[in-house]
């Protein structure tokens, strides 16, 4: 396991590293720097030369990008030029309301997933497989910004039953129920689709085990089907849809960007992109260094599990 | 393998649904024979002409039509503004209403679906060449190996979205913009494909065979093994379409893909945004080509994979 390590670890730092050099070179390509952006219209060329300097765009690349690494190291995250205050303090309040979203959505997929999956397997007739069939590929398949659009058309404009987006104006220090009612919709959206992928792989994994001959036996004993499916298929079932988990909460925060642009949620992806089409770099870029650390290392987690299960994984390079 | 093709199963073909196993669960345990395939040299068109791969071949064809000759039966021009027509509700005269700019929304719709075709066939086509090329190239050479490997971990590093968001700003917004980083988003996905199948088979004694009687390496990938990883690499496809339509309708929803006054169907589902409250049919049309559209493909994949899992 810890020659795994060993090779596993820094590669995941390699591609950090990798990916931290292309964002910060990358924001650099964008046409109409900052200081055009902080500087307005009638600037003078000697005015934006002098923003320039002082937010120090005139160094050399490598000094600009050792110098951010160095404060990144050191915790600084630095201050942001155009949407305002520390950029800590604004990742901050946009990661706790992207993770409430990201919770919550987590929470219903998973129960949608087993809703899903234990119907799939108790009710197996030809109506309900076919209903789940229809069901999960909608799910799955429909773009978040339709299965949204529709969500606020229906419970929000016709039915007025929800609120249509934002959070509660207090934040969520409002009362539970207030929460619940701003929280419903972005998190269904974004849970349906991960729920219903969440539902595919407990099903498959319950029907495999299903076939196992413990299965049998506990048939032949007199065990109930449901019995059977609940007390021993789903134990076994669960390992390999855990694995599957890591991937659904990867996909849960990459589409919180869209869903919180759709409901106006300001989280972490709205921040994204109000800092984008700012030109605040030194937000901007901390911004998307974060979502691909996350990236990265709910990777090494899934695949250092994948390896602690499976042998063949962990052992491939020792040979 | 055998091609007895009337080697019933037991539990499977006392189902109601016999023709589809995966759907019945059965909690006996399953015979190898239940596995067996029944066709196993169907070809893969196959797929898209029986169960849900007809009703998806169905739903995309629709679309396609709409959206190759819909256009040339529209009384109106995509951006003409008709006088007195602000945000009528649907009639005969404008199937989905009209927008706030005095413009037919289904004419708009059917040139919408015209565009994002034009970009997820162009886009998806060139990611998925470019993927397969990089996938067969990591198994030449140990060091193309890491290289390629890590450039994919890169780009999946990055959501789809921040990858769109951050491009758009650098190269403008536009069609071209939304097909780069559909392009780019794919690159990954097949190079890892066809990665996995080639090392799966690579140690067969067929592919042995090939390179003891003298094929070269680029000849045993091209005619011995990437045949082999076609219905991986098709099942890929038809999903990458389906994610292709989402990017597209992503971006320009966000306001940042195909630029005004083109109509795309994600940019006139964001037009209608703003009018949720009053005027909820103008968002309908683009919805629903949109639904289709992607489920249309999904279920294609589906259909696919559902097909060659029942071949191994």
């Amino acid at each position: 396991m810890t020659g795994y390590l060993l090779r596993r670890i820094p590669t995941a730092i390699v591609v950090l590293a990798v990916a931290s050099i292309l964002i910060f070179a990358v924001l650099r390509l964008i046409p109409g720097g900052p200081e055009a952006a902080l500087a307005g219209p009638d600037a003078t060329a000697a005015e934006l030369a002098a923003i320039r300097h002082d937010l120090g765009l005139d160094q050399a690349f490598i000094t600009q990008y050792l110098a951010w690494v160095g404060d990144i190291l050191a915790l600084d995250l630095g201050t942001s030029y155009q949407v305002g205050g520390s950029i800590a303090d604004l990742i901050g309040f946009g990661l706790i309301n992207t993770l409430i979203l990201t919770v919550a959505a987590l929470i219903i997929a998973i129960l949608l997933a087993l809703a899903l999956a234990l119907t799939a397997v108790l009710f197996d007739n030809r109506f309900v497989a076919g209903l789940l069939t229809v069901v999960n590929a909608a799910a799955i398949a429909l773009p978040t910004f339709v299965v949204g659009t529709v969500l606020i058309l229906v419970f929000g404009v016709r039915l007025r039953l929800l609120p249509a987006g934002g959070i509660p104006p207090n934040g969520f220090t409002e009362s539970l129920q207030i929460s619940t009612q701003y929280l419903i919709l972005p998190a269904l959206t974004l849970g349906l689709p991960a729920g219903a992928m969440l539902a595919r792989f407990l099903t498959e994994s319950l029907r495999t085990e299903l076939q196992q001959p413990y299965v049998l036996t506990a048939r032949a004993l007199g065990a109930s089907r449901t019995d059977i499916v609940l007390k021993h298929a789903l134990r076994n079932a669960l390992p390999p849809t855990l694995t599957a988990l890591g991937i659904t909460v990867g996909a849960l925060l990459g589409g919180a960007v869209l869903v919180e642009s759709i409901f106006g949620w300001p989280g972490l992806g709205l921040l994204t992109e109000e800092g984008i089409f700012a030109r605040d770099y030194p937000l901007v870029q901390v911004l998307i260094l974060l979502s691909v650390a996350v990236f990265v290392i709910i990777q090494l987690l899934a695949d250092i599990v994948h390896a602690w299960l499976d042998p063949r994984i962990r052992l491939a390079g020792d040979r | 393998m055998t091609t007895d093709q009337s080697s019933t199963t037991t539990t499977v073909a006392a189902g109601p649904n016999a023709e589809d196993p995966d759907l019945v669960p059965g909690l006996l345990p399953e015979s190898p024979g239940d596995r067996e395939a029944r066709h196993p040299r169907t070809p893969l068109w196959r797929s898209l002409l029986h169960g849900t791969g007809l009703v998806g071949s169905i739903l995309v064809i629709t679309v396609i039509l709409c959206g190759t000759i819909g256009p040339l039966f529209t009384p109106y021009a995509p951006d003409q503004q008709i006088d007195g027509a602000y945000l009528l509700q649907p009639s005969l005269d404008h199937w989905f209403g009209t927008d706030d700019v005095n413009r037919d929304i289904a004419t708009r719709v059917l040139y919408g679906i015209r565009i994002d075709l034009l970009i997820i066939f162009l886009a998806v086509p060139i990611g998925a060449a470019l993927g397969v090329v990089a996938g067969l190239a990591t198994v030449t050479h140990p060091a193309s190996d890491v290289i390629a490997q890590r450039v994919f971990d890169v780009i999946l590093a990055f959501p789809a979205l921040i990858l769109g968001i951050t491009l758009t700003a650098i190269l403008g917004p536009g069609a071209v913009t939304v097909g780069v980083v559909i392009a780019l988003a794919e690159i990954p996905i097949f190079g890892r494909l066809t990665r996995t199948s080639v090392l799966r088979v690579r140690e067969l004694p067929y592919v042995e065979a090939a390179r003891v009687s003298g094929a070269t390496t680029s000849r045993i990938l091209l005619r011995h093994v990437l045949p082999h990883s076609l219905e991986a690499l098709s099942v890929q496809f038809a999903l990458s379409l389906s994610l292709a339509v989402f990017i597209e309708g992503a971006l320009s929803y966000l306001g940042i893909g195909v630029v005004a006054p083109a109509p795309s169907l994600g940019s006139i589902l964001a037009g209608g945004n703003g009018y949720l409250e009053t005027n909820p049919w103008f968002s309908l049309g683009p919805l629903i080509a949109v639904s289709i559209l992607v489920l249309g493909f999904y279920l294609i994949a589906q259909s696919i994979s559902h097909d060659r899992r029942l071949r191994r």
